[in-house]
């Protein structure tokens, strides 16, 4: 799962390695406020209880192959978004320090397709879906489900896309990695989705008030609204993606078309306006491709940074209002 | 778990005595300088591995272990790299794949020679003096001292469950059951950190991590 070094040009290596840097610091930040001197313990335990839990294998049926939890998706449910992708960026680090799982170089994508993804995007994901149901319960244990299943495709769809950044266009068949990553990484989904799914059951079984009061309580819920359907819509415009790219590799160029598609249904119309003329970008020939598929990426992290400023606004808005009514 | 992490970390050999914000930015050249070389360049490449696993025996790291380590790694870049040359055609393919591997295999031993030469504390109190985030460190910290505890409960857990079931069901009963088994070890890794945390401010904790070293 882990990406080592020498998959990613060092170029694409700095921009993820930058976005996952801002996600942290971001986290640390949002964490200041709610859990103060809790930070270090609660966050420190949950990413030493995924690090744990990896040690749990789940033996496949069918081939002789066992797999592990992933946990972004789990830690994101129960410590909110924020310590949730904390956790799951310090367990990759230790990965990285003591296990030399994955690369160094890669970490920030990795961090990015783990933590970011895994944590915020899927606790954005399974708090949209649980909206759906009345009873609280199910409606976890769905979002729970499909937030995974939803996660690790997003996940591998970004890593293409990366991938395909990182080497010349020519010569390069996008879809057909495309269609194998994501083919595979839908079976690791599910099993990801079982094994999440199961586990936040027992939880709640057991002790639902570890999960349901996050649910309940909006402070410690940490996304307002906007934000969260924003990064759903994000997460979910990647699995899009994926699914739209192989039979869009038919015509000239397969991310050509997924970049548009995500330009105009997801990115909306600031997209177009921050980076208006996408060849001004990167002016060379064979980089025009190149440079467009990097300005829908752009475009959608300004997208999701803007909503989510928004959103802060609003709540910190709404919670005036409520502190005046008090 | 204790053999594959810093194992040889606080041996005695020249590279452990060399400092330790020497350690790893020689770690960080030699992968640096793996990223550089062109895919292609074998005697390059060839010739970087030379030099690290001459730096693995300076450090009197048994080739046994680095071996053993090494296939591990191997097996997971392999799988994941056969991924190129499947869709990519075999002509190309190949050689990317395999520019992909060495590379792969360089930060990896670069990785292992630095946390086998230096402690994890010693290297996070060397990213502390160079100016990393504290706050990070400190989780890392925290991290590395009960990520043993919880093994040691996650062993207790499966004795017991070896003891009741001998291993025996059909695979939906053990899905079933590790799945339980991770829901219980967070119920109590949890219910640890309370305690833990209540123990903190016993002590005076601020939320700011002071080592012996300062």
């Amino acid at each position: 799962m882990h990406i080592p070094d020498g998959y990613l040009s060092p170029d694409v290596c700095a921009a993820t390695g930058a976005v996952a840097a801002v996600a942290v610091g971001v986290s640390i930040y949002k964490l200041r406020d709610v859990l103060a001197d809790r930070v270090v313990p609660l966050t420190g335990m949950m990413a030493a209880m995924i690090f744990a839990g990896q040690m749990v294998n789940f033996q496949l049926v069918v081939v002789p192959v066992s797999g592990h939890l992933i946990g972004g998706v789990l830690a994101g449910l129960i410590l909110g978004p924020w310590a949730g992708c904390l956790a799951i960026a310090m367990v990759l680090v230790v990965q990285r320090f003591l296990f030399s799982d994955g690369g160094l170089f890669t970490l920030g994508a990795n961090i990015l397709h783990m933590a970011v993804i895994g944590s915020i995007g899927g606790y954005a994901v399974a708090s949209v879906v649980r909206r759906f149901f009345r009873n609280p319960r199910v409606g976890t244990i769905v979002g729970a489900v499909v937030a995974s299943w939803v996660t690790v495709v997003a996940a591998s769809a970004l890593f293409c896309l990366e991938f395909r950044l990182s080497h010349s266009p020519e010569d390069f068949k996008f879809g057909n990695l495309f269609a194998l990553m994501v083919a595979i990484h839908s079976l690791i989904g599910v099993g990801e989705a079982l094994i999440t799914g199961a586990v936040v059951g027992y939880v709640l079984a057991q002790r639902p008030d570890l999960i349901l009061t996050n649910a309940a309580e909006p402070r410690r819920g940490l996304i307002s609204g906007v934000g969260r359907v924003t990064a759903a819509g994000t997460v979910l415009a990647l699995c899009v993606g994926a699914f739209l790219a192989p039979f869009a590799s038919q015509l000239p160029d397969g991310l050509d078309a997924v970049a548009e598609k995500h330009g105009f249904s997801e990115l909306g119309r600031s997209a177009w306006s921050l980076f208006g003329d996408y060849n001004n970008l990167l002016p060379t020939g064979n980089w025009q491709s190149l440079s467009v598929s990097l300005a829908g990426v752009l475009g959608t992290l300004s997208v999701f940074l803007l909503a989510m400023g928004f959103g802060r606004a609003v709540s910190l808005g709404s919670r005036a209002v409520e502190a005046g009514r008090e | 778990m204790s053999e594959y992490l810093d194992r040889y970390g606080r041996a005695k050999s020249v590279c452990h005595r060399l400092p330790p914000r020497l350690k790893l930015l020689l770690s960080l050249a030699a992968i640096t300088i793996g990223m550089l070389i062109p895919p292609a360049h074998w005697p390059a490449h060839g010739s970087l591995l030379c030099v690290l696993f001459a730096a693995l025996s300076l450090a009197r790291i048994p080739f046994r272990f680095v071996a053993r380590r090494l296939a591990g790694f191997l097996l997971v870049v392999l799988m994941f790299g056969i991924t190129v040359p499947l869709s990519q055609g075999f002509r190309g393919g190949w050689e990317m794949m395999a520019g992909i591997v060495f590379r792969g295999i360089e930060s990896f031993l670069a990785g292992l020679w630095l946390v086998n030469v230096i402690p994890f504390d010693q290297l996070l109190s060397t990213l502390r003096h160079s100016g990393a985030p504290a706050i990070l460190l400190a989780i890392l910290a925290f991290m590395y001292r009960f990520v043993f505890v919880l093994w040691d409960e996650l062993d207790k857990m499966r004795t017991a469950r070896r003891a009741r079931s001998f291993d025996r069901g059909g695979a939906i009963f053990r899905w079933r059951n590790a799945a339980q088994m991770i829901g219980m070890l967070l119920i109590r890794a949890l219910g640890r950190s309370e305690r833990v945390y209540g123990a903190m401010c016993a002590r005076g904790w601020d939320g700011k991590l002071r080592t012996l070293d300062e």
